[in-house]
């Protein structure tokens, strides 16, 4: 019985979602809409209002970020407006505190593992 | 013919340059008459919806481009520079009227010179700091504006533009 892992890796996330949140993040322009988008909700066109001559490729990138699930967007008339959708980024955060947790909790056992072999040779 | 020296800032500046197999006076036309402008200046499959040139120095460029969902996109520029054949300069820090924009983001400079049959063809956008040069960047610069050209050649060679 491994009831630690069996809990781990029911709170773990479906693997691709992770994928879509990580591809998501690893481009600057969408890490900028997603910091534009933590001061408040914005239509495309605000998001998209620098960048004339680029517009394709932004709205491009509006869209991976929806299918990853970090922003939600709703239509009224003829305005889209996109949100944070926090659950994905606690997701992306959650993952990193995993690791985090493993590697420290090996760190510790290296760093004592080291501490025990000094005591020994100065025996 | 050669192109005008230009001073690139590659912190802050992108450059596109091309050798196109289409006479200067062809593509000049393409890029300063409405009803070719917009057949090519959206990369497809985006599409221009709404354009008016007024092609004077402190005219305003206003056209709409509308994404394969149907989302429209008005945007606003300002000519600063129209020199027929060789050189077109706009930008959206101003709009028309030389009316300064609320939201200023960059200057293109077109260079334009014959090249035997062809054209040299140059697209520089300029920037006022290197987080909105790499912005432009990262949004598909290279990509957007690359397409549209070849768009563009495609429009003249299909025979669309002779008088």
């Amino acid at each position: 019985m491994t009831p630690q892992i069996g809990a781990s890796a029911q709170q773990a996330p479906h693997p691709v979602v992770v994928d879509q949140v990580f591809r998501a993040l690893s481009d600057p322009t969408r890490r900028h809409v997603l910091e534009r988008l933590t001061a408040r909700p914005a239509s495309v066109s605000e998001l998209a209002a620098p960048y004339a001559m680029a517009l394709p490729s932004f709205v491009e990138h509006l869209k991976v970020l929806e299918t990853s699930g970090l922003v939600r967007s709703h239509k009224t008339g003829r305005v889209r407006t996109y949100e944070l959708a926090t659950d994905q980024l606690k997701l992306a955060e959650d993952w990193l505190g995993r690791q985090r947790n493993l590697w420290e909790r090996r760190l510790d056992q290296f760093d004592a593992y080291v501490m025990t072999l000094k005591e020994e040779e100065s025996k | 013919m050669t192109l005008p020296a230009i001073t690139i800032n590659p912190e802050l500046d992108l450059v596109l340059e091309r050798k196109l197999d289409v006479p200067v006076e062809l593509v000049w036309r393409a890029w300063t008459t409405p009803e070719h402008l917009r057949n090519w200046f959206a990369p497809k499959p985006w599409a221009i919806s709404a354009l008016d040139l007024d092609l004077r120095p402190g005219g305003a460029i206003n056209f709409t481009m509308r994404s394969p969902e149907g989302q429209e996109f008005a945007n606003t520029q300002c000519y600063l520079e129209v020199k027929p054949l060789e050189r077109l300069v706009m930008t959206d820090t101003l709009l028309g009227g030389y009316r300064p924009s609320p939201n200023p983001f960059f200057t293109a400079i077109l260079d334009l010179a014959s090249d035997g049959n062809g054209t040299h063809y140059r697209a520089v956008a300029i920037h006022g700091n290197d987080a909105s040069r790499k912005q432009h960047e990262e949004m598909g610069f290279h990509e957007g504006w690359g397409t549209v050209v070849s768009q563009m050649v495609e429009y003249i060679k299909a025979g669309r533009l002779q008088p």
